[in-house]
């Protein structure tokens, strides 16, 4: 692990950052804003929240700077921070709208859903229904099968990264893969 | 190849063929097994729908005033003592870091190629060859001066006594 974290520049740059080398930090913001956006909206899958989750990431990779080490690939630690914090809003919103669902438990109406939340008209208009039905069906995935779909499909993350972000075995993850595009299977069995 | 499905291993070859993501050999084993194997070719055909859909979800673009509210909130972050501390120098050790490298190169340069005091080893042979010159010298006059010495008649006391 230390060798590989040697041949990582991306931890090369961070340790510029922890040197007090700003302008590394940028070209770490550049390489990898979107990656870690893109990844936070499709776990969120709402656009503002994603936004600020991502700022949230940066913000506490620059905090870390003073104490980085690179014991492992930088991505490895910036997608452990996502994928933390991202976790931890989903539970947070969860909890939310279940307190929502007991206090409007008198109202009729389905509960909200998150697909349902991020979808504005503008995005309808925008996306295809096809787009719209992947969109439901990854939001419906467990959280951490669908942290490791994302990271595996758009992130082209190796088992072992992904177990490490997830903090848990390489079988465990393959086995929430397996899990995970089997459900997906089934849903999107109809999309040719 | 034992069949991924039936036997649950390597289950995660069927994905990675899927994806078009794995090494040459095991595609080709995979492949060999597709043939004879139509679960196994259903399994890859329904997961490289699933993949190819979730290709098509592509997110929006990250909001053009990102990096500026970024910056933003670092700026707002309390800084270390040691940040405070060291803050206003930050902008001059960084451009002093290589002056002051040069200028230890050129006291190197000038300490290691300045002329040194050789000694010479035939200087010293002729020192010591002219100082034990002298010494012969010295010691031949002093052994003329005594034989001089005892030419010269001793006083008649002395030598009664010494008869």
């Amino acid at each position: 692990m230390g060798a590989a974290a040697a041949l990582d520049c991306d931890a090369e740059l961070m340790l510029r950052v922890k040197d007090g080398d700003e302008a590394s930090f940028g070209l770490l913001l550049d390489k990898y804003r979107a990656s870690v956006s893109h990844f936070l909206y499709r776990m969120v899958q709402d656009q503002a929240v994603s936004e600020e989750l991502a700022q949230e990431v940066f913000l506490r990779v620059y905090k870390s700077r003073e104490t980085y080490e690179p014991t492992a690939k930088f991505t490895t630690w910036l997608f452990r921070i996502a994928t933390h914090l991202a976790l931890n809003w989903l539970r947070d919103e969860k909890n939310e709208r279940a307190q929502e669902r007991l206090d409007q438990s008198t109202e009729d109406g389905p509960a909200r859903e998150v697909a349902d939340r991020a979808a504005t008209v503008e995005q309808q208009m925008v996306y295809e229904v096809k787009v719209e039905e992947v969109r439901c069906a990854v939001a419906a995935l467990p959280d951490k099968q669908r942290a490791a779909v994302l990271m595996h499909k758009y992130e082209e993350m190796e088992y072992s990264q992904i177990a490490k972000v997830l903090s848990c075995s390489e079988s465990a993850v393959k086995s929430l893969l397996f899990r995970a595009y089997e459900t997906l299977r089934v849903r999107l069995a109809h999309m040719a | 190849m034992n069949c991924p499905i039936k036997s649950q291993e390597n289950t995660e070859w069927l994905l990675e063929y899927s994806a078009n993501r794995l090494d040459k050999e095991r595609t080709a084993m995979i492949a060999r097994h597709l043939q004879i194997c139509p679960e196994c070719a259903r399994f890859v055909e329904a997961q490289r729908r699933v993949w190819d859909a979730l290709g098509r979800w592509e997110p929006e673009p990250v909001s053009a005033g990102f990096d500026r509210r970024l910056y933003g909130r670092i700026d707002a972050l309390p800084a270390s003592w040691m940040g405070r501390l060291f803050r206003p120098l930050h902008p001059l050790w960084r451009p002093a870091v290589p002056l002051a490298a040069a200028c230890l190169l050129i006291v190197a340069g000038v300490v290691l190629h300045a002329p040194k005091a050789v000694l010479n080893p035939a200087d010293s042979q002729v020192r010591v060859e002219k100082t034990s010159a002298e010494q012969v010298e010295r010691t031949l006059d002093d052994m003329q001066m005594l034989r001089e010495l005892a030419v010269t008649p001793a006083p008649e006391g002395s030598s009664s006594k010494s008869m």
